[in-house]
């Protein structure tokens, strides 16, 4: 059709140079990332056992956490186990269990709990954008839903397990998923990371994109994405939610509104800023015009009939 | 349950919801339900190493040899009975009676962090036996070495409520001698307010949605990071989803008829990508994307595969047309009476059905009807795209971050064949077909960076760029025709057969025989080849800016600058090729156009070339020299083939909108126990894309949590949206308002109380224009007739906007279209143990809509306007022995309509109302 040539091989190509770039440029490349906390001026690391003569139950569970394994068992400078996290900790033993001369999670920052978590954690297609967090920049830190000693969730160390976790804060979003048309989150078939990136995303709402930046919707609604002859433009241009609720509504599939012509008259009315076609005269609302969608059925998009009839 | 320490667990106890996961089950495909089987195989196998466990409550697992294995299992029945309808708690709950494994867990983790073959293994599984949701999550990590993770989730969606497209039904003819005769639904009288509206004789009420489905989603996801705390990281990944099933489609070819349609898409996702840490503290990534998305569904409609939609026969007179007795379809709505095109046949006050036959027969050939319909395809998908990120906090107070992608995707759908077997009476077409390649792509570029500048401890600045330039380019090479009928005698519409134009049927000379197409002059081309060519593409500019300032650790605030230019690009370049078209025109692109000659012997004469010189080929009005118009040649077999030239370019639409906002927010912890949380946000676009589009864009959000006391948990919400576009041919509003509460009492360990309330008011409203006509006679006078030109009960003007498509005779009428929902939801739950071993649970949840709508058809039922959707639920759990313990579950959903259900005239459906209860016995073993 000539509308373009195909790539395949030259992304391979792309991809393979890339991949042996950056393995050569690796090699050379310095253990980094894990450092520990600072603590206060002058303290110096105890060791984990140590703290355990005081925390045992605390030491306990963090001992059958992948973090034991990170923060201790291995290598390097993360030998030093609790004191990884919360810093040198002779000041503290020193004081008596001085709880100001350690770095303790709960009164600390969010910025400050973060940028311990991100030590480690930092990098990978989940941390990239912690920098366009909303939560951060809500003060919901990475300790506001994991918790490495007392986790509930057995995946990630959450205090709780999706959804609840979530309706912690997100009342009305509770709401909405217990209306009778919603999408299946509190049937645990659907998770809201599974749309949303608690570590924060490059678009608003902390919403995730599919690999091709298009809207997550057409992970699982793929036969709406696309591309087609005669799109309906603003499922494309302005999204799904231009018509339909995300979490649960009232409405039949979610949509913002009950009647169904009412919905496409919004748009479907000649006007001065509307690039939308009016109704044409013979949709008489009198008669048998009762759904547009009853003739408009792929409303999504058509390849081959301008109207969307088919 | 203990009180929460200060300092301890900063979180609920988890809450149950009504039925929890143990109602989840099914069928899952069989490879994936042979590992989950062999898996707890394996566990089952295991258990006999038991040693440590508790006699109650939740065990601390099995230590086999280096692993501490931790399995529970929940498997019971469940019983439910429901009242009401049935598709209506299918569409919403849809839960069944049976055997079930309601949850299956498994926990293996290594004593010394050093396993074999794995440090940590986690399964869980919910739903298998029957239920319309069943999952399965696998991971399985070794330290440093991998960390794979496996979802398998199936969604049996069942779709059935019959009020989406309401009102479907025409109204019943009244009976002669009944208080008001004749077509009248609703006589405006005090007694029955309101006005007449069309109605049917018969009048079929369509008791299902239109769009009804019953799919099964299958969705795998198998992810596999290699060396995940290494300098080099891979990633391996591979995404499927599988939907298929039977559903419903609608489309309008004289009728509007509802054909059956198998759904079968798949889409085939693949991944790889490496992270690479080239320099300190900041990392490189790279991910190819491969996806597949294939479509393979079908619509089919004749007797033999779909017999319910083929429940009437023809009554033909002789066997020179289509047999009598031929099955038809003649579609899902009815409005047999007045209106000018009316469904399946236009004005007729008799039965256009005599029930005295088995079938029943179509006594007016004039009908509108399908005696077959096909539309089959196989378009497919495939997208490559590339994406390259990275992140860095190399330098000490500045981090960022970035990415930039490159995706095409090349959507072919080379095998479109559509036959329509009908009779389309506006068009006197007895059929059609369409066929022809089509392509699509779409290219999408986009990038983003992210960068955080420190300048004091306190003081940070934050910037955020984001570009995404996507383009849709389509075309489709259309081959369409149209198939006219036969010309014998005395035989119309569906009783006549589709003619085939050939020098058997249509020898030279004989243009009028009775086997050749029977054209009028207003009959479209018989053959249409042209080209449709589209273009969508947005090019989206946004970047935000914002000073973040921590005053000191209880306070903190953030002020911003968003500002976003898109422009949104499209064109539309079509062949005039609309089958129902004179083909007088030939679009933007040009075409080629093919008319048969064919007619009754009056109307198709050697001076119109029997028919073939119509359309864009009609000879010229008087003087009427026998001239063909330029472009249209005669061929040798009598058709005339028209090579139209292009019309005039196509114009591109450029919508270009730039906005402006202002961010506010702030974080204050006044006290440790007391958190508040204000975002506040103040929008302006130039210019609207869609008329729904706000100009004026408000967000306020507020978020309260207060735990006076470590076993006291209070929250509140509140969250208001407010959009707007004040145009006066416009003057479109919205808002969304959320006010909510919740609270969480565990004052001791026997006793925890969960409730909360919601308040959720959603408010739209535009100006619209719509045609409305109706006349009725009879009333106020008899022998009078009455035109009303605005539906009862909704305030109109003569349409404000220019340009508005006019209905004659009639408005448009323009009307302030407005929607409010205001929705009251409460839940509440309370756990009390009253002894070691028994746990009980009661609780509720209830959703109560009230709403308001202008209406534009008296017939239209409020639907979802005024519903109440309540779930009181009750469990008790008693822990029998070591881990065994016995769970009885009471679930209840009722859905019950409280508004105007069935209006005055409307032909009776039924209610949505529901009644369910479900009771589920289960045992729970944890080991």
């Amino acid at each position: 059709m000539g509308m373009g040539h195909n790539f395949e091989f030259s992304r391979i190509r792309t991809a393979v140079l890339f991949l042996l770039g950056s393995a050569a440029l690796a090699i050379p490349a310095h253990a980094q990332g894990n450092k520990a906390a600072p603590g206060p001026a002058g303290a110096t690391f105890v060791g984990s056992e140590t703290c355990k003569t005081c925390h045992e139950e605390i030491f306990n569970g963090w001992e059958k956490s992948p973090h034991w394994k990170q923060t201790l068992k291995e290598g390097g400078i993360s030998k030093h186990g609790c004191e990884d996290c919360h810093g040198p900790g002779s000041a503290h033993v020193e004081g008596g269990g001085d709880k100001t001369k350690i770095f303790m999670f709960e009164n600390a920052s969010s910025n400050d709990i973060n940028a311990r978590c991100l030590t480690c954690h930092v990098g990978g297609p989940e941390h990239m954008n912690t920098i366009n967090s909303e939560h951060a920049k809500s003060g919901v830190s990475c300790a506001s839903c994991h918790s490495p000693h007392h986790s509930e969730s057995r995946e990630f160390l959450l205090k709780k397990s999706e959804p609840e976790l979530c309706y912690s804060c997100h009342l009305a979003q509770k709401a909405q998923f217990d209306m009778p048309f919603h999408h299946r989150v509190n049937e645990g078939l659907v998770q809201c990371s599974d749309c949303h990136n608690p570590h924060g995303t490059v678009g608003p709402k902390q919403v995730r994109a599919s690999s091709t930046q298009n809207a997550i919707c057409f992970k699982c609604h793929a036969d709406k994405e696309g591309p087609f002859v005669y799109e309906h433009a603003p499922v494309k241009t302005d999204g799904c939610t231009s018509c339909h609720l995300t979490h649960g509504g009232p409405n039949p599939h979610m949509l913002k509104l009950s009647n169904v012509n009412l919905l496409c008259l919004q748009c479907h009315t000649t006007s001065t800023f509307s690039t939308a076609p009016g109704a044409p005269s013979f949709h008489n609302q009198a008669t048998f015009f009762q759904a547009c969608v009853l003739c408009h059925s792929q409303i999504h998009g058509s390849n081959f009939d301008a109207t969307l009839f088919k | 349950m203990s009180p929460i320490k200060a300092g301890e667990k900063e979180t609920r106890p988890e809450v149950k919801f009504p039925g929890g996961r143990g109602r989840k089950a099914m069928r899952s495909r069989p490879g994936v339900c042979s590992i989950a089987f062999v898996l707890f195989a394996v566990a089952l196998f295991l258990s006999p190493a038991a040693r440590a466990q508790d006699d109650s409550g939740e065990s601390k697992g099995t230590n086999w040899g280096d692993y501490n294995i931790h399995q529970s299992v929940e498997f019971g029945y469940r019983a439910n009975e429901i009242s009401g309808n049935q598709d209506t708690y299918g569409t919403f709950v849809n839960l069944g009676s049976g055997v079930r494994l309601f949850d299956y867990t498994l926990e293996m983790r290594s004593l010394d962090h050093n396993g074999f073959l794995f440090d940590n293994l986690t399964f869980a599984n919910f739903g298998y036996g029957g239920d319309p949701n069943d999952v399965s999550r696998l991971r399985i990590q070794k330290n440093k070495k991998y960390d794979f993770r496996m979802q398998f989730r199936r969604d049996k969606n069942f779709w059935d409520y019959n009020l989406f497209a309401n009102p479907l039904n025409p109204a019943a003819l009244n009976p002669v001698g009944s208080e008001t005769t004749g077509c009248i639904v609703s006589p405006p009288t005090a007694v029955h307010p309101g006005l007449p509206g069309y109605c049917s004789n018969p009048a079929i009420a369509a008791v299902n949605s239109p769009h009804a489905l019953d799919l099964v989603r299958r969705m795998q996801d198998y992810d596999l990071t290699l060396f995940p705390n290494s300098a080099i990281r891979f990633r391996l990944g591979y995404s499927r989803n599988r939907d298929l099933g039977p559903g419903f489609f609608t489309t309008d070819g004289g009728t509007i008829s509802d054909f059956p349609e198998t759904y079968s898409y798949t889409t085939n996702a693949y991944r790889a990508g490496v992270d690479v840490r080239i320099l300190p503290r900041t990392t490189i990534s790279y991910d190819q994307f491969l996806s597949y998305f294939k479509q393979d569904n079908s619509v089919t409609d004749n007797p033999a595969v779909t017999p319910q939609n083929f429940g009437f026969q023809l009554a033909n007179p002789t066997v020179n047309g289509t047999p009598a007795g031929t099955p038809v379809d003649l579609g899902l709505i009815w409005s047999t009476q007045t209106p000018a095109e009316a469904l399946p046949c236009s004005a007729i006050a008799a039965p256009i059905i005599n029930f005295g036959t088995a079938p029943p027969t179509l006594t007016n050939a004039a009908c509108n009807g399908f005696l077959s319909y096909s539309q089959v395809g196989n378009p497919r998908n495939s997208i490559p795209t590339e994406r390259v990120r990275f992140q860095s906090n190399y330098f000490e107070k500045f981090e960022m971050s970035g990415s930039a992608g490159y995706s095409s995707s090349d959507y072919k759908y080379t095998d479109l064949s559509e036959f329509v077997n009908d009779w389309t009476a506006r068009t006197a077409t007895r059929g059609s077909t369409a066929g022809g390649p089509i392509e699509t792509k779409r290219v999408s570029v986009n990038a983003d960076w992210s960068g955080a500048y420190l300048v004091t401890e306190k003081f940070r600045i934050v910037d955020r760029f984001r570009y995404d330039n996507w383009r849709t380019p389509g075309m489709w090479v259309l081959n369409e025709t149209n198939i006219f009928a036969t010309g014998f005698a005395g035989i119309t519409g569906l009783q006549q057969n589709q003619a085939v134009f050939n020098a058997a049927n249509c020898p030279l000379g004989d243009f009028n025989a009775v086997t050749c197409p029977f054209h009028t002059a207003g009959s479209g081309a018989d053959v249409t080849n042209g080209l449709g060519l589209t273009f969508l593409g947005q090019n989206l500019k946004s970047n935000t800016i914002e000073a973040e300032y921590d005053y000191n650790r209880r306070v903190r605030g953030y002020i911003g600058y968003l500002y976003t230019n898109r422009t949104i690009a499209q064109l539309d370049a079509t062949t005039n090729g609309d089958t129902d078209t004179s083909g007088a025109a030939c679009g933007n692109l040009g075409c080629s156009l093919t008319y048969f000659p064919g007619g009754t012997a009056a109307a198709a004469t050697a001076a119109n070339d029997f028919l073939a010189a119509r359309g864009s080929c009609a000879f010229p009005a008087a003087p009427a020299p026998h001239v063909l118009p330029a472009g249209c040649t005669l061929n040798a077999d009598g058709s005339i083939t028209f090579i139209g030239p292009a019309g005039p370019a196509p114009t591109r639409t450029l919508t270009t909108i730039n906005t402006n906002a202002a961010l506010l927010g702030a974080v204050v912890r006044p006290i440790d126990a007391l958190r508040i949380n204000a975002d506040l946000e103040f929008g302006f676009n130039d210019k609207s894309y869609t008329r729904i589009d706000p100009t004026v864009v408000q967000s306020y959000k507020l978020h309260v949590n207060y735990k006076p006391r470590p076993w006291a948990m209070l929250d509140g919400a509140l969250e208001i949206h407010e959009n707007r576009d004040n145009a006066t041919d416009v003057n479109n509003r919205e808002h969304d308002r959320s006010y909510s509460f919740a609270a969480l009492l565990m004052p001791n360990r026997r006793l925890s109380v969960d409730f909360g309330y919601n308040y959720w008011d959603v408010y739209t409203q535009s100006e619209i224009c719509f045609n409305y006509s109706i006349s009725y006679s009879n009333f106020p006078a008899a022998g009078t007739t009455v035109f009303q030109t605005s539906p009862p009960g909704v305030a109109t003007t003569a349409c404000p906007i220019a340009g508005a498509s006019v209905l004659t005779g009639a408005g448009p009428n323009g009307a302030l279209s407005t929607y409010s929902s205001n929705d009251h939801f409460a839940h509440a739950a309370l756990v009390y143990k009253p002894g070691k071993r028994i746990t009980t649970t009661v609780g509720y949840g209830g959703s109560f809509v009230r709403g308001s709508s202008i209406f534009l058809n008296p017939l239209t039922p409020s639907g979802t306007l005024d519903y109440n959707y309540q779930r009181p639920y009750a469990t008790i759990v008693v822990d029998i022995y070591r881990g065994f313990s016995y769970k009885t579950s009471w679930n209840y959903y009722g859905f019950t309509e409280t508004g105007t259900t069935n209006p005055f005239g409307l032909g009776g459906i039924p209610l949505q109302d529901f009644n369910g209860s479900n009771l589920t016995f289960s045992f729970r073993y944890a080991f």
